[in-house]
C-alpha cells in the first residue's frame, strides 16, 4: 500500500530525514517511534504529500505523494490539529466532506455515525469552546470523512488524559480491524506495542531498526530468565519466601541451578521475560546502530 | 506588583521591552522607518511637484503670450502691460487669434466684447488643453482679467456704494505653506499613533489567538501587567516616530516649533488609540474583528473631534506653525489628562476580565 | 482549478465568520459607519477649521482690514500688538492701510493669505451692490482646446449659452443643473482649498454659497468633493468674475482617488488577517492534505474579498457616474479599477504569506497601503496634465467619470501592468502556499528566494522567471517617471540610475535564488549560460512592454530614457543595432551577476553592483547618442 524508498529531506545543510526505506502492506498497522527530533513527523508529512522530499520516492496506494488522487484516499491527522475555532463540529466536518467530494447524504450519515462512535455530543457547539479531547475526536472524525484506505496519524493520543488516550487507541484498533492501513507515530510505546503489526525506530533522521515486534526483540532485545530458588544464591533477591536471580543466558540459568543444588536447595521456577518495545527502543537508541 | 521594585526591573517594563524587541527582531521597525522615508520623499515630492506645476512664480519662464481680440482688445492690452509675465498680442479677428493659437504662437486667446447694452464685458478665454503649461496659463489669465476687472470697476465706481479695499501686494510666498502646516504635518504626526494603536490590537489578539497569553499567565504576572507592558511599548513608539518625522521635515526645510508640546500631544493621542486598540483586542479576542472596529472607530473619533473647542489636527498645526494660543496648550493638557484617565479605565477593565474566558 | 471547489471554499470563507461574535462586531461597525455618515457633512462643513487661527495679525479696530481679519477664521486679530511684536507674537502688522509681514516664510504666507481674504471680502461686499454690472463688469467663459488641432472648428464667442449673467441665478451658475448648491457644507476640501494659496477663488470662501463647486470653475479636473458630481461632467466653465477662475487643480482627482482607494484599505486588513490566520498554529495544514489544489484554496479564500471590493467599487463608480452625468454608466471605470483591486489583494496576499505575526502584518499592510495608494494616486493627480498619468488605472477612472473617452490602447497601457503584477504576485505567493513556508518561522529574504526558486527546474525557467518579473520592473520604472518628472531635465540621469538598479535586480535575483536552492551546478560556465538566459528572458519581456509606444509616452524625454525607445529618424543599421544592443547588454550584465551568484552571497552583491554600473554607463552612452542624433 505504501512504498518508501531512500527518502531524504534537507533543510539547508541539515538532513531531517535521510535514507528512509520501508513498505507498509495492505491492512497493516505500522508504527514509527523515536525520540523528539528523530524525523518522525517529517516522514509522515512526506507520506501525506505535505512536504516535498529532497530526494527519494513515496508512493501511496500506487499514487505519487503529490497526486490529488492519493489525497482523496488518505486520512491525515497531524500532531497538533488546530481547527477552525469559529465552526461547529457539524459545519466543520461537512465542509471537509465537500472538499473530499463526499456526496452530502453519505457525508451526513458518516458524520453522524463517526461522532456517535467517538461519543461526541455537543455537535453544535463552537470548536473553540471544546476541550482538547473533544477537539481531537473531531479531528479524528475529519480524518475519516472520506472513508480513506490509508490513515496517517501523527501522535494520535499525545497530550490527552489516559481515559481519552485509551479510547482513541481502541478506536484506532477498530479501524485496523476494519482493514484500513494505518501508519502512526507515538512517544508512548505501550500504544504502539499493543496495536502495531510492525515498527520502525527512528533516530537522528534515520531508521535504525524496523520489523515486527518478535524480530525486533530477537535482534535488539534481550530475553531475561527469572530463576526462583529455595535457597540464597549469588545476586539473588528474596521475594515472597523465595529467592530470585535474573540472568540473561541459558548458561547462567544452568550455573544458578548448580549453585542452588550445592547450597542444598533447588530451582522451583524459571520464567522467561521478553524485552518490551521500550527496552528495545532504549537499546537501539543507546547503541545507535544503523540497520543495514 | 510590589511597590518596592524599581521601574527598570518592573515586570511591565520587561514586557514592554519584549514587545519592542520583537518588533525590531521582525525587522518591522526597519519597515516602519522605510515607510516614513518613503512618505517623506513622497510628501516633499508633492510639495515640490505641485509647487512647480501650479505656482506660476516657481516656474521660471519668459511669461505667456496672449492673443486678444474683440472690441475692448485695446483696453486689455493696456492692462496686460501692467501685469508681470503676460504679453498681449492684438488680433483684428477672432479667427486670426485662434489660428495663431493653433500654431502655438500664442499660449491663450482672449476674446473680449461689450454686451449689447454695453454695461458689461464678456470675455471668452481659450487655454490649451492637457498641457503642463495649462495651469500657468490659466493663473496668468486670471491675473490679467482680475486686473482688468478692477480697472473696469474703477470706471464704474460712481455706481457703487462700497469702495473695495486695496489689495496688499503680492508677497511671493510659498503657496504650500498653509497646506504643509495644516494638512501635511498633522497627517504625518497622526500616522504613528494610528499605527501604534493598530499594532497594539495585534499584540493583544495575537497572544490570545496563539494561546500564548496562558503561558504568560503562568509567570507571576497579571493581565493588567501584560496590558501595561504592551500599551507602554506602543504608546512610546509613536512620539519616537513623530520625532523622527519632525527631523525629516526639518531636512525638507520645514521648521516645526513647539516640539516638546507636540510630542506630549502625540503621546496623549497615541495613548488614547492604544487604549482603544487594547480594549477592542480584549473584547473581541480576534484580530480581524478588532482591527475592523479599530479602523472604523478611529475615523469616527477623528470626526467627533470637531466638537472639541479645537480639532486635534488644528492643535498640531498651531503648535507646529508657532501660533499656539492658551487654548491650544489647554488642549494639550486636557488630552494628556483624558488619556491618563482612559488608560486607568482600561486597566480597570483588564483587571475585571477572566483570562480563562479569552 | 475546479470552480466548484473554489466556490465551496469561498462559501466557507464567508460563513465560518458568521458566528456569534461577528454579528456583534458587524453591528458595532455598522453603527459606527452610520455615525460617520451622519457626521460627514458636519465634518465637511468644519473642514475650514483646520487652518483656524494660523496667522496672527496686528490690526486696529478702525482699520478697513479689521473686518477682513475678523471674518476670516484663518486669522486672529491682535489689536494691542505693536510693531515690535512682528515676527514674535504676530505675523502681520497693519498700520495706516499698509501691511508689513514678518520676515519669515510664515509672514509672507500670511500676507498672501490676507491678499486673497481681502479679495474675497471685496467680492462679498460687492455682491450686496444694487448695480451688479458695475460691481462685476467682466464675465468670463473659459474653454480648453488642443493646440495642435485644426483651428476654427469651435464656435466660441461671447454668446456662449452656458454663460450666466443673471445675478439671481448666480448661486448655481457653475453647476448648471439648476439646484442651488448648499453652502459650505458641500465642500469637504474646503480646508485644503483655503490653504493651497494658488487658488484665488478661495477668496469666495463662505460668501457665495457655492464654495463646493468653486473648484469646478476653470478646469476639467478641479473641484471639491461637494462639486465632484457636477464637476466631472463639466469641461470648461463660465464665471461672472475673473477672480473665480481656477486653474486645473487636482482636487477632484484626489477626492475621487480617495473614494475609490479607501475601501480597499479596510478590505485588505480583513483579507490579510484571514490569510495569516490560516498560517497561525498550522490551522491551514488540513486544507493542504485535502484533495484541493492550493490554487483552489487561494482562489476560494480571495474570491469573497475580490467580489466584495468590486461590488463596492462598482457602486461607487455607478453612483458617481449617475451623480455626474445623470446616466447609468461607469463600466469603463469598473473595468479599470479591477486590476487595482487585484493588485491590492495580491500584494496583501504575498505580505500575509511573508509576515510572521499580526504585528508584522500590520506594518506590511501599511506599507502596501502607502505604496499602492501613491502608485494609484500620484499619477492620477496629473490626469489632465500629462499622458504619464495613464500609468495609474485611476487616471482612466477619473477620465471616464469626467466623460472623456478612453481609447483602447490607453486603457490597455494603463491596466496591463497592474493586472500582470497582480497575477505574478499571486503566483509567487502561491509558491509559498505550502507546508514548509506557511508554518515555519522562516526569514523573509529566504521566503523571497523560495518564491523565486520554487517553480525553477530547468535552465530556461530562470529566463521565464525574469520575464515574469517584468511587470514589476515596468510599474516601478513608470512610478519613478511619475515621481521624478516634475524635477525636469535633472530627472533623466536619476531615472537611469533607477532603471539600472531595478533591472539588474530583476535579472539576477532569480538566478541567485536558483543557486541558493542548489538547482544548478555552481560552475562559471553554468553561471554564464544562466546569465545569458536571464538576459534573454528580460530582453524578450522588455520588447513586449514597449507597448508603451502606443500612447505616445515616448514623446517625453523621460519616457525614452526609461524605456530605451529608439528614435525613428536614424538609418536602418543604427536602428537594428539599437534594437539588438539591449540584448547584448542584458546578457552581459546578467552574466556578470550570475557568476557572482554562483559564488555565494557576498560575491553576488559585489557582482550585482558591477552589473548595475555597466548598465548605467551603457544607458548614459546610448542616451547621449540618441539625443545627439535627434
Amino acid at each position: 500500500m505504501i512504498e518508501v524508498s531512500d527518502l531524504r529531506k534537507e533543510y539547508g545543510d541539515f538532513a531531517a530525514v535521510e535514507g528512509s526505506t520501508f513498505a507498509v502492506e495492505d491492512g497493516e498497522v505500522f508504527g514509527i517511534i523515536g525520540p523528539n527530533g528523530a524525523g518522525k513527523t517529517t516522514t509522515l508529512k512526506m507520506l501525506a504529500g505535505l512536504i516535498e522530499p529532497t530526494s527519494g520516492q513515496v508512493s501511496v496506494a500506487g499514487y505519487d505523494a503529490d497526486d490529488t488522487e492519493m489525497r482523496r484516499r488518505l486520512g491525515f491527522l497531524p500532531e497538533e490539529s488546530p481547527l477552525y475555532e469559529e465552526m461547529t463540529p457539524i459545519s466543520y466536518l461537512t465542509f471537509f466532506a465537500d472538499l473530499y467530494d463526499v456526496p452530502s447524504d453519505v457525508a451526513e450519515e458518516r458524520i453522524d455515525e463517526t461522532l456517535s462512535e467517538l461519543d461526541l455530543d455537543h455537535r453544535e457547539r463552537q470548536l473553540g469552546d471544546m476541550s482538547k479531547g473533544m477537539k481531537r475526536k473531531v479531528a479524528i472524525a475529519r480524518s475519516l470523512i472520506n472513508d480513506p484506505d490509508v490513515l496517517i496519524y501523527d501522535e494520535p493520543a499525545s497530550g490527552l488524559d489516559p481515559l481519552t488516550t485509551n479510547y482513541i487507541i481502541q478506536f484506532t484498533e477498530r479501524l485496523a480491524e476494519e482493514g484500513k492501513t494505518i501508519v502512526f507515530s507515538a512517544h508512548n510505546l505501550f500504544h504502539v506495542e499493543s496495536i502495531c503489526d510492525r515498527v520502525a525506530i527512528m533516530n537522528e533522521g534515520s531508521i535504525v531498526a524496523k520489523g515486527d515486534l518478535e524480530t525486533l526483540q530477537a535482534e535488539h532485545g534481550e530475553t531475561e530468565y527469572h530463576v526462583y530458588t529455595t535457597v540464597e544464591v549469588p545476586d539473588s533477591v528474596k521475594k515472597n519466601g523465595r529467592y530470585r536471580r535474573v540472568v540473561n543466558s541459558m548458561d547462567e540459568v544452568e550455573a544458578t541451578r548448580e549453585a542452588a543444588t550445592e547450597a542444598g536447595g533447588e530451582v522451583v521456577d524459571i520464567r522467561t521475560e521478553e524485552s518490551s518495545l521500550e527496552e528495545v527502543f532504549l537499546n537501539v537508541a543507546e547503541s545507535g546502530r544503523v540497520e543495514a | 506588583m510590589s511597590k518596592s521594585r524599581g521601574l527598570l526591573d518592573d515586570v511591565r517594563t520587561t514586557i514592554a521591552r519584549r514587545e519592542i524587541a520583537s518588533l525590531s527582531r521582525e525587522k518591522t521597525i526597519v519597515l516602519a522607518l522605510l515607510i516614513q522615508l518613503f512618505i517623506a520623499a513622497f510628501s516633499s515630492f508633492l510639495v515640490v511637484g505641485l509647487t512647480s506645476l501650479y505656482d506660476p512664480s516657481s516656474v521660471e519662464g519668459e511669461g505667456i503670450r496672449v492673443g486678444v481680440s474683440g472690441d475692448v482688445q485695446q483696453d486689455l492690452n493696456e492692462t496686460a502691460r501692467e501685469v508681470d509675465g503676460v504679453t498681449a498680442v492684438e488680433y483684428d479677428t477672432q479667427d486670426g487669434a485662434l489660428s495663431s493659437f493653433d500654431r502655438g504662437e500664442v499660449d491663450a486667446v482672449l476674446v473680449a466684447n461689450r454686451t449689447a447694452n454695453g454695461s458689461r464685458i464678456d470675455v471668452t478665454a481659450i487655454a490649451p488643453e492637457e498641457n503642463l503649461r495649462t495651469t500657468l496659463v490659466v493663473v496668468k489669465i486670471r491675473e490679467l482679467l482680475t486686473e482688468f476687472e478692477r480697472t473696469e470697476r474703477d470706471r464704474r465706481s460712481v455706481d457703487l456704494s462700497f469702495q473695495p479695499i486695496e489689495l496688499p501686494e503680492d508677497a511671493d510666498a510659498s503657496p504650500y505653506f498653509g497646506f504643509t502646516y495644516t494638512v501635511l504635518i498633522p497627517l504625518l504626526l497622526f500616522l504613528p499613533p494610528f499605527i501604534s494603536g493598530s499594532v497594539s490590537v495585534d499584540a493583544v489578539t495575537e497572544e490570545i489567538e496563539r494561546g500564548t497569553l496562558e503561558l504568560l499567565r503562568v509567570a507571576p504576572v497579571s493581565l493588567v501587567d501584560i496590558i501595561d507592558g504592551k500599551a507602554l511599548g506602543m504608546a512610546l513608539l509613536a512620539p519616537a516616530q513623530a520625532l523622527l518625522w519632525i527631523f525629516l521635515l526639518s531636512l525638507n526645510n520645514i521648521a516645526v516649533s513647539n516640539v516638546l508640546p507636540i510630542l506630549v500631544f502625540v503621546t496623549a493621542i497615541a495613548t488614547v488609540v492604544v487604549v482603544l486598540g487594547v480594549v477592542l483586542g480584549l473584547a473581541t479576542a480576534r484580530r480581524r474583528q478588532a482591527q475592523l472596529l479599530y479602523s472604523v472607530l478611529v475615523i469616527l473619533l477623528f470626526g467627533l473631534a470637531i466638537f472639541l473647542p479645537e480639532h486635534p489636527a488644528t492643535t498640531v498645526a498651531k503648535l507646529a506653525v508657532d501660533s499656539a494660543t492658551l487654548g491650544t496648550y489647554a488642549h494639550v493638557v486636557g488630552f494628556s489628562v483624558g488619556a491618563a484617565l482612559l488608560y486607568a479605565g482600561a486597566r480597570r477593565y483588564a483587571s475585571s476580565i477572566d483570562v480563562e474566558s479569552l | 482549478m475546479r470552480p466548484r471547489k473554489l466556490l465551496r471554499i469561498a462559501r466557507w470563507e464567508v460563513t465560518k465568520n458568521a458566528g456569534g461574535v461577528d454579528k456583534r462586531t458587524l453591528a458595532v461597525a455598522g453603527l459606527a459607519i452610520a455615525l460617520i455618515a451622519v457626521l460627514a457633512p458636519a465634518v465637511a462643513a468644519q473642514g475650514a477649521v483646520l487652518d483656524e487661527g494660523i496667522y496672527r495679525v496686528a490690526v486696529d479696530e478702525d482699520s478697513r482690514y479689521y473686518d477682513v481679519v475678523e471674518e476670516n477664521p484663518t486669522f486672529v486679530a491682535r489689536p494691542d500688538a505693536t510693531r515690535e511684536d512682528l515676527g514674535e507674537s504676530v505675523d502681520l502688522y497693519i498700520e495706516d492701510g499698509y501691511v508689513s509681514p514678518a520676515a519669515s516664510p510664515k509672514g509672507r504666507a500670511a500676507k498672501e493669505e490676507l491678499r486673497s481674504a481681502v479679495q474675497a471680502y471685496n467680492n462679498e461686499q460687492l455682491r450686496q451692490e444694487a448695480n451688479q454690472s458695475a460691481a462685476f463688469p467682466v464675465s468670463v467663459s473659459l474653454e480648453y482646446r488642443e493646440q495642435s488641432q485644426a483651428g476654427g472648428t469651435l464656435a466660441t464667442d461671447g454668446e456662449d449659452p452656458q454663460q450666466v449673467r443673471d445675478p439671481d441665478n448666480r448661486s448655481d451658475n457653475r453647476t448648471g443643473d439648476g439646484t442651488p448648491v448648499d453652502g459650505n457644507g458641500s465642500n469637504a476640501t474646503d480646508g485644503t482649498d483655503g490653504t493651497d494659496g494658488t487658488d484665488g477663488t478661495d477668496g469666495t470662501n463662505g460668501t457665495d454659497g457655492t464654495d463646493g463647486t468653486d473648484g469646478t470653475a476653470g478646469a476639467p479636473n478641479s473641484g471639491g468633493l461637494g462639486g465632484a458630481g457636477s464637476a466631472i461632467s463639466g469641461d470648461g466653465d463660465s464665471v461672472d468674475s475673473p477672480s473665480q477662475l481656477s486653474p486645473p487643480f487636482p482636487f477632484e482627482s484626489l477626492v475621487l482617488a480617495f473614494v475609490f482607494i479607501i475601501p480597499m484599505n479596510f478590505l485588505i486588513q480583513a483579507y490579510g488577517s484571514t490569510i495569516l490566520s490560516e498560517r497561525l498554529n498550522r490551522r491551514g495544514e488540513l486544507l493542504l492534505v485535502s484533495p484541493v489544489s492550493r490554487y483552489e484554496i487561494i482562489g476560494g479564500k480571495t474570491l469573497p474579498y475580490f467580489a466584495g471590493a468590486m461590488a463596492i467599487e462598482a457602486v461607487i463608480a455607478v453612483g458617481l457616474t449617475y451623480v455626474g452625468t445623470g446616466t447609468i454608466g461607469g463600466l469603463v471605470s469598473i473595468a479599470a479599477i479591477l486590476p487595482l483591486v487585484a493588485l491590492f489583494l495580491a500584494a496583501t496576499f504575498v505580505g500575509a504569506m511573508f509576515a510572521r505575526s499580526f504585528k508584522e502584518l500590520t506594518f506590511v499592510t501599511v506599507t502596501i497601503t502607502v505604496g499602492l495608494t501613491s502608485y494609484a494616486f500620484v499619477p492620477a493627480i496629473f490626469t489632465d496634465v500629462t499622458p504619464i498619468a495613464l500609468i495609474s488605472p485611476l487616471t482612466v477612472v477619473v477620465r471616464d467619470l469626467q466623460g472623456q473617452a478612453v481609447a483602447a490602447p490607453e486603457f490597455l497601457f494603463s491596466v496591463t501592468p497592474p493586472l500582470l503584477s497582480a497575477i505574478v504576485l499571486f503566483g509567487l505567493g502561491a509558491g509559498l502556499y505550502r507546508e514548509e513556508d506557511m508554518f515555519a518561522q522562516r526569514a523573509i529574504p529566504l521566503k523571497v528566494l523560495d518564491a523565486l526558486a520554487g517553480p525553477v527546474r530547468k535552465r530556461w525557467h530562470v529566463g521565464a522567471m525574469v520575464a515574469v518579473l517584468l511587470p514589476f520592473v515596468f510599474v516601478l520604472q513608470l512610478l519613478a517617471i511619475a515621481v521624478l518628472f516634475a524635477l525636469g531635465e535633472v530627472s533623466i540621469p536619476l531615472l537611469l540610475v533607477v532603471v539600472a538598479v531595478v533591472e539588474e535586480i530583476a535579472k539576477s535575483l532569480p538566478v541567485y535564488a536558483a543557486y541558493a536552492h542548489k538547482r544548478f551546478e555552481r560552475s562559471t560556465v553554468s553561471a554564464l549560460v544562466l546569465g545569458a538566459i536571464a538576459g534573454a528572458g528580460f530582453f524578450v519581456g522588455e520588447k513586449i512592454t514597449q507597448l508603451a509606444q502606443l500612447v505616445g509616452l515616448p514623446e517625453l524625454a523621460q519616457g525614452q530614457a526609461a524605456l530605451q525607445i529608439a528614435p525613428t529618424d536614424v538609418g536602418a543599421p543604427i536602428l537594428i543595432a539599437l534594437f539588438f544592443l539591449p540584448l547584448l547588454l542584458h546578457g552581459v550584465t546578467a552574466a556578470i551577476s550570475a557568476v557572482g551568484a554562483s559564488r555565494g552571497k557576498r560575491a553576488y552583491v559585489v557582482a550585482l553592483g558591477v552589473a548595475m554600473l555597466v548598465h548605467l554607463v551603457y544607458n548614459l552612452a546610448v542616451l547621449s547618442e540618441v539625443l545627439g542624433n535627434v
